[in-house]
């Protein structure tokens, strides 16, 4: 505790800055294990960018999407809409904002059981067991014995297109318009800028998007999948401009973009709003790092070893701000390591896998590596891939579109990496990430019933024609 | 300011862990590059380790007593100069963050592993070790190293039961022997053997932790680190090896006769003499005729190694328990020469004090439990060595010679081979070999 302070102060065991999943978790996880505990945030809304402007309301804007999209396809299934179904913007909003409420409430209430004391405002360190939170223009310190620090990430901006709020939007504005725009351009085929670009299609915009590299989603993709994902685009009107890049921008009720192929020939785009997302940085620059001895790489990032520990030992970094894949899931983790090893106790980030979950169309779902990786990571690789077109389930769900596909190692029969498209990938990935975790082998997965008629014996499938003992669809020849 | 995070240094080829002995600084000390900073014991030694940078110690990890692994953060300094020290500490997350690990072949060893499945294995790649989380915690709970553990299930994977007996030293955690030569590679096991004898239980430490049970009281002392690793060698010997122990007798009088006089004459000469050099050099002798016994085999290939070199291990019964210091080249060397290194070792083996060099590359043990007592014993191999030759008591015993009953010297000698590779027959010449040239000094001496 500080004595003497002319300034208003505090003091804990652990400080927390930061109330995203990472923090607001971690937040918990000490004080159960006995800590004082205090968490800052520089929003008066606890969950960070996942509850408030990123996961859940992007979430809720798709899945609104995807409901509209089926009532028009309805039809085939007998379902006879009198006039047409159309779209309340200020509602779906509305509805959208009650969700994100009741969860950043149920944080609150959460760290509030726990004995969290829970402050506004932003942080900066001032010496090695103290920081500055800054609440409305007045200081107030913060001593603490241990922090972590789980600041986060934000859109990164185009320079020469910088945000105004207006026509030029990162996601949060994404999230929050009050009219489907009749023409959006998205920069940056990412998994957020193809997700809202998605739903705003969905939604009745004409969507294009502009995306630098050959491939959407980084690249990453399973080569079956990214064919499945150009084709469902295709379906749904996206056009995708792959290796074109943005140039400039023309603001306007129906501005201008500005965008150049690879052989630098360009194509001016109209457009009613312009979704830049090209990615997102960590928020760290503002902590002054350097009066604790320590500094973020060249993009921002803090390194941590695998208790999350930064290189001063009493200083914790977790989620976004310390390496790749920036998820909230991973920074949940993060939290309980840190947490528990800031209590004494003996964890480790040592997880196998971080699953990944694209809400595009179709959802598309991976865990650990996929088939490319595998192969140079030196594995004697055997694939199952299996399509929901031989499924009953997705047939019964009228999505036959998908696939599952499951990377085997062949000398130990090992599972290595499961990949799925299709209807409730994000779901059914979550075998698969069990699967991995627990390091099971292909014949586990194999000789586990899977209950008829789901989607999720497509996993199963995938398993048995690695296995070779499929009786639902006849792989081509190895 | 900048800080520096000082993790445990690779102490010598192989070693991986040790157990922290006691702090020579503490948190809050300035200290000074090079000034003596901790104390670690290695299956192999007691080392000092220095400080590395010069500055101030901003917090120590670990308790004495604790097992410390190569690699981990022990220190935490604060130290003068520009940018934060490039502390290493920060190549874990790398390593361990999956996608861009090295092939396999890269980290396979370079040279071929020896014997099956529990042979050394250099760690493992984070994502190539089999285990649940659970597993996982509960290695981190238990001070083991699960990278370099080799798993009794499936494809090598761990189970609960693994880590709880490599916790408790039952099974082994071979040491990691990336590119290093064979002979090396073998030497590295070798050096942690243990053969037949019992050492002397260590000590009880200051303050005895006695539970009083139903049965009375008892009093519970922690295994100490070298005993740990005894057993491992020991288990992974029998898991290995087909031990056969056969028992041969030798009349030495006439070797005891000539080794009085040469007492004598090096005694004039200020020099000291034993009999044990006498046994290397004869047993050599018969290394070279049966060269089998002189080998390790590589279980991976299917191929015997048979050593070119013949270093001979010791068995040297300390305080804390049993450790084989090597004679080099013994082949090579004279019986005063061997008698004065043997007698140099075994000092520093009770100190503590052996270099772990001292400790690598034998290619055959002889265990002398002779001048402790016993008829005989049956010895367990020094794996990855294939056979070792036990000592046993030189006493006055009734003879048969020409016929008539006499006073001869005679002793057993055993020796417990491996009865994959070695056979009875085999054991049988190599020992009637070694009891003839014992037995005939003529004979001895044209093949030293």
């Amino acid at each position: 505790m500080v004595v003497g302070n002319l300034n208003a102060s505090e003091g804990c065991d652990a400080l927390v800055i930061g109330a995203g999943p990472g923090g607001y978790v971690c937040a918990i996880r000490l004080a159960q294990l006995g800590k004082d505990v205090i968490l800052v945030d520089a929003r008066a809304s606890l969950g960070g960018v996942c509850l408030n402007e990123g996961c859940i309301p992007s979430k809720a804007l798709i899945h609104a999407a995807e409901t509209f999209e089926h009532l028009q396809h309805a039809d085939s299934m007998g379902i006879v809409l009198e006039g047409t179904a159309r779209i309340d913007m200020p509602k779906l909003k509305s509805w959208k904002d009650s969700v994100v409420k009741r969860l950043t409430g149920g944080v609150a209430t959460m760290e509030k059981m726990n004995g969290v004391r829970v402050m506004q405002g932003t942080a900066r360190f001032l010496g090695p067991n103290q920081v500055e939170l800054m609440q409305d223009g007045r200081p107030i310190m913060i001593d603490f014995e241990q922090a972590v620090i789980a600041t986060g990430t934000t859109a990164i901006e185009l320079p020469f297109m910088p945000f105004d709020g207006e026509f030029v939007i990162g996601s949060r504005e994404a999230l929050d318009l009050e009219e489907v725009p009749e023409k959006l351009v998205v920069i940056g085929g990412g998994y957020i800028g193809l997700e809202l670009g998605t739903a705003y299609k969905k939604l009745g915009a004409d969507v294009t998007v502009v995306e630098m590299m050959d491939q959407l989603l980084g690249g990453s993709l399973e080569p079956e999948i990214n064919s499945l994902l150009n084709k469902r685009c295709k379906q749904l009107g996206i056009q995708v401009l792959l290796q074109h890049k943005a140039i400039s921008a023309k603001p306007g009720k129906l501005g201008e973009v500005v965008v150049e192929d690879k052989d630098g020939k360009q194509k001016t785009l109209p457009a009613n709003k312009v979704l830049v997302a090209v990615g997102r940085r960590p928020n760290t620059s503002k902590l002054d790092l350097a009066t604790v001895g320590l500094q973020a790489d060249a993009q921002g990032f803090i390194q941590v070893d695998i208790e999350r520990r930064t290189a001063v030992p009493h200083i914790f970094a977790i989620g976004d701000i310390t390496e790749q894949p920036m998820l909230a899931h991973k920074a949940y983790r993060e939290a309980k390591v840190a947490a528990e090893v800031i209590a004494g106790h003996p964890a480790a980030y040592d997880v196998r896998v971080v699953p990944a979950v694209m809400f595009t169309d179709p959802e598309i779902a991976s865990a650990g590596m996929t088939e490319a990786q595998a192969r140079e990571a030196g594995y004697n690789v055997q694939i199952g891939v299996f399509p929901l077109k031989a499924s009953g389930r997705a047939m019964t769900l009228g999505a036959p579109e998908g696939l599952t596909k499951v990377v085997v190692d062949m000398d130990s029969q090992r599972l290595l990496g499961v990949h799925i498209a299709g209807p409730q990938a994000g779901e059914l990935i979550g075998e698969g990430t069990l699967a991995l975790e627990l390091d099971a082998f292909i014949d586990d997965i194999g000789h586990t019933i899977h209950a008829h008629p789901t989607l999720s014996e497509a996993v199963l499938e995938a398993a048995e024609i690695a296995l070779g003992t499929c009786a639902h669809f006849a792989s081509p020849k190895r | 300011m900048a800080q520096y995070t000082f993790l445990l240094p690779d102490v010598g080829e192989g070693i991986h862990e040790g157990q922290l002995v006691e702090w020579l600084a503490s948190a809050g000390d300035t200290i000074k590059e090079d000034q003596p900073l901790v104390r670690i014991e290695t299956d192999k030694a007691v080392v000092e380790l220095p400080s590395p940078v010069s500055g101030k110690i901003t917090q120590l990890k670990g308790e004495p007593g604790e097992i410390i692994h190569v690699g981990d953060p022990i220190a935490f300094f604060e130290i003068e100069g520009a940018a934060p020290a490039p502390s290493h500490h920060h190549d874990a997350p790398a390593a361990q963050a999956a996608p861009a690990a090295p092939a396999p072949q890269a980290a396979a060893p370079a040279a071929p592993a020896h014997t099956a499945t529990l042979a050394a294995t250099p760690a493992k790649r984070p994502q190539d070790v089999l285990a649940t989380p659970h597993t996982r915690a509960l290695a981190r709970q238990m001070g083991v190293d699960i990278t370099r553990l080799q798993g009794t299930g499936r494809a090598g994977r761990i189970t609960d039961e693994d880590i709880q007996a490599a916790a408790s030293g039952q099974i082994a955690a071979p040491a990691p022997q990336a590119a290093a030569p064979v002979h090396q590679q073998v030497a590295d096991q070798a050096a942690q053997a243990h053969t037949a004898r019992t050492p002397v239980a260590a000590a009880p430490p200051a303050a005895a932790n006695v539970e009083v049970t139903v049965h009375g009281p008892v009093e519970r002392v922690p295994q100490t680190f070298l005993r740990r690793k005894i057993a491992e060698q020991m288990v992974l010997s029998r898991q290995q090896l087909v031990h056969v122990t056969h028992i041969e007798e030798a009349d030495v009088t006439e070797l005891f006769k000539h080794y009085d006089e040469s007492k004598k004459a090096l005694a004039k000469r200020d020099i000291k003499l034993t009999p044990l050099p006498y046994f290397i050099k004869a047993t050599i002798a018969c290394l070279k005729e049966f060269p089998i016994f002189n080998a390790s085999y590589d279980a991976q290939k299917g191929e015997i190694l048979f050593k070119k070199y013949y270093n001979i291990g010791i068995a040297v019964d300390t305080p804390e328990g049993l450790v084989v210091p090597v004679i080099k080249d013994a082949d090579r060397k004279d019986i005063v020469t061997i008698a004065q290194e043997i007698r140099d070792l075994a000092k520093r083996a009770r100190e503590r004090t052996l270099k772990i060099d001292e400790m690598r590359g034998g290619s055959y043990t002889i265990t002398n439990i002779g001048p402790v007592g016993g008829v005989f014993a049956t010895p367990i191999i020094n794996y990855p060595e294939l056979a070792i030759l036990g000592l046993h008591k030189i006493e006055d015993r009734p003879a048969v010679v020409d016929g008539e009953i006499c006073v001869r010297k005679r002793m057993y000698l055993s020796t417990s081979f491996d009865h994959q590779l070695i056979d009875g027959a085999d054991a049988a010449r190599f020992m009637r070999t070694l009891a003839e040239m014992l037995a005939e000094p003529a004979y001895l001496f044209t093949r030293f």
